[in-house]
């Protein structure tokens, strides 16, 4: 479930980032503009680059919003189990 | 508005965070109105879906998101990158409208048109055709397998596997040209990235439509979970009579249900069979609920053959359930309407008028300016010239905007096909004497053939300094 939670809005970013990014930017422009590993891109590599980029990218973030959440509930029960103080 | 908690039966989360495993939900076939209508959504679009990428115009795919050529082509119309404009306006007008539907009528979007409804029901009328009915399938999946327990699961799943497969392709066809995509599935010869995608999208199609399906909505769904923001007293929803239906239960024959104290629901459960996201619309209203009004289709036959009126499930607003008039017309629905209306106006206006050739002038970068024979002042530039159109257009150019300005180059008219960007180097000669200093002038470019076509940029002459 976390995985989904983690894969699934990042997706949707990406989707949306994607669409944003390549409307302005033509993948060609990466050839020139990057390391010499994108010297031979055509289009449809660099759109899908772009597009797990932007997931990886969202992933990232969406993990580390479940890892704080979780890690504040986790303190959040510890701290009710707790004795309350004498 | 508030929904009520979760369907009764439903084993409640254990911890904020831990997944409740879902119980399989078996959804019962039902026959009337609505589900009429669904199976005519269903092939409606996904007749659209599947046929519309095979249509062709001027030679062309009607419809095709050409993503590896950058350009769109929406019938007659090509956009470019630099309409991105009319695709951002095109999503907000689709956004308003969902908005607008909601607020007026409910989650019909859901119930009928989400292409996650329209796939599901598509797989489900594979799932009773090889399967059979819900008791059918609730039996076979308690029994231990058989050959024919595996002939018809695996049937099931090589449709299902077929279709999600053709589904791929036919959206892959929607961003490379499909019959090209076509013959090279023929030849087995299809590229890397489209036979990527297409499976990406295969697989999508057969884990949502086949497996996950109402989950899709309950815990995937964005829309699902602030929809009930649009929502409001008046709007239509559907829902239990409670004053008509309670108390609930089956009464001795014979008698008139209300003469022994019950309502008109004979707790027949055939509301909850049917529902394919599992719920009891007899809770209230619930997020999970996607309208599909299945439930109303199965309980209007119930009433018949029980003598009382139908509607006790009913498409009704929160407003009319409880007596009080029922407004269509509320602010909510008029400021819609209205940013709905104000929208597409522009969208209509921006595509009418619009200029299908795009003109950048970009000042030569070697020299501010060369001396020439006859004591002029020459200007060097290159014009990038994009005809946007459908047929090919002659342009010529012309320059205002300084006294005694002139057009050394081009001399002729600058033939540009359609849908292709042309570079053109330009000079332009002033007197010397005219020419000092910076001066800003404007560059035009109009079709020779269609003289509504043209446009102006701005560009700088510059001289010596006088």
């Amino acid at each position: 479930m976390d995985v989904a939670r983690v894969l699934w809005p990042s997706f949707l970013a990406a989707c949306g980032a994607s669409v944003l990014f390549f409307a302005v930017v033509d993948p060609l422009l990466l050839r020139g503009a990057g390391p010499r590993l994108f010297a031979d891109l055509d289009r449809e590599a660099g759109y899908a680059l772009g597009f797990f980029f932007f997931w990886g990218i969202g992933a990232v973030a969406s993990s580390l919003s479940v890892f704080l959440i979780r890690s504040s509930q986790h303190r959040q029960s510890a701290r009710e189990r707790a004795p309350s103080a004498p | 508005m508030k929904l009520a908690a979760a369907a009764p039966g439903e084993s409640p989360a254990v911890a904020p965070g831990f997944y409740a495993a879902a119980q399989k939900i078996y959804p019962r076939e039902v026959k009337g109105r609505f589900s009429r209508l669904r199976k005519w959504a269903v092939f409606v679009l996904l007749g659209l879906f599947y046929g519309v990428a095979w249509l062709q115009w001027n030679g062309r795919q009607a419809l095709l998101f050409d993503l590896p050529a950058r350009r769109f082509y929406i019938f007659g119309l090509t956009l470019w990158p630099q309409d991105f404009f009319y695709m951002a306006l095109l999503m907000i007008i689709a956004a308003l409208s969902l908005f607008f539907v909601t607020a007026l009528a409910g989650r019909v979007w859901c119930g009928f048109a989400c292409p996650q409804t329209v796939w599901t029901e598509l797989f489900m009328w594979i799932e009773q055709w090889t399967e059979g009915t819900r008791s059918q399938r609730i039996r076979r999946d308690q029994q231990p397998w058989t050959a024919e327990k595996a002939l018809r699961k695996g049937g099931k799943q090589l449709l299902w596997l077929l279709l999600a497969v053709h589904t791929g392709f036919t959206f892959v066809g929607y961003f490379n040209p499909i019959r090209t995509l076509g013959a090279q599935v023929l030849g087995l010869a299809l590229g890397p990235w489209a036979t990527f995608w297409a499976l990406f999208y295969a697989l999508a199609t057969y884990g949502n439509a086949g497996f996950l399906r109402e989950q899709v909505c309950k815990y995937m769904c964005p829309y699902a979970r602030f929809q009930s923001a649009m929502l409001d007293p008046d709007t239509l929803i559907i829902s239990y009579d409670n004053g008509r239906g309670e108390p609930r239960g089956v009464g001795r024959r014979g008698i008139a249900a209300r003469a022994q104290g019950l309502g008109d629901c004979i707790d027949c459960t055939l509301c909850v069979q049917v529902c394919p996201t599992g719920i009891d619309i007899r809770a209230g209203l619930q997020y999970e609920c996607i309208a599909c009004a299945a439930c109303i289709d199965a309980c209007d036959p119930v009433m018949d053959r029980m003598g009382t009126a139908r509607g006790l499930i009913r498409y009704t607003t929160e407003n009319a359930l409880q007596g009080k008039p029922a407004r269509m017309l509320r602010p909510r629905i008029v400021v819609y309407a209205l940013l709905l209306l104000a929208g597409s106006g522009v969208l209509l206006y921006s595509l009418v008028t619009r200029t299908p050739l795009i003109l950048d002038v970009i000042r030569d970068r070697n020299a501010l300016f060369r001396e020439v024979h006859g004591n002029r002042i020459e200007n060097a530039y290159t014009l990038k010239i994009i005809n946007l159109d459908t047929r090919m257009h002659s342009y010529r150019l012309y320059a205002s905007g300084m006294e005694q300005l002139d057009i050394a180059a081009p001399s002729a008219p600058i033939a540009v096909s359609a849908g292709t960007v042309e570079s053109v180097s330009a000079r332009l000669q002033a007197p010397r004497a005219l020419a000092g200093g910076v001066h800003t002038i404007s560059l035009s470019l109009a079709a020779m053939d269609a003289p509504q076509i043209a446009v102006r940029e701005k560009a700088r002459f510059i001289g010596p300094n006088p």
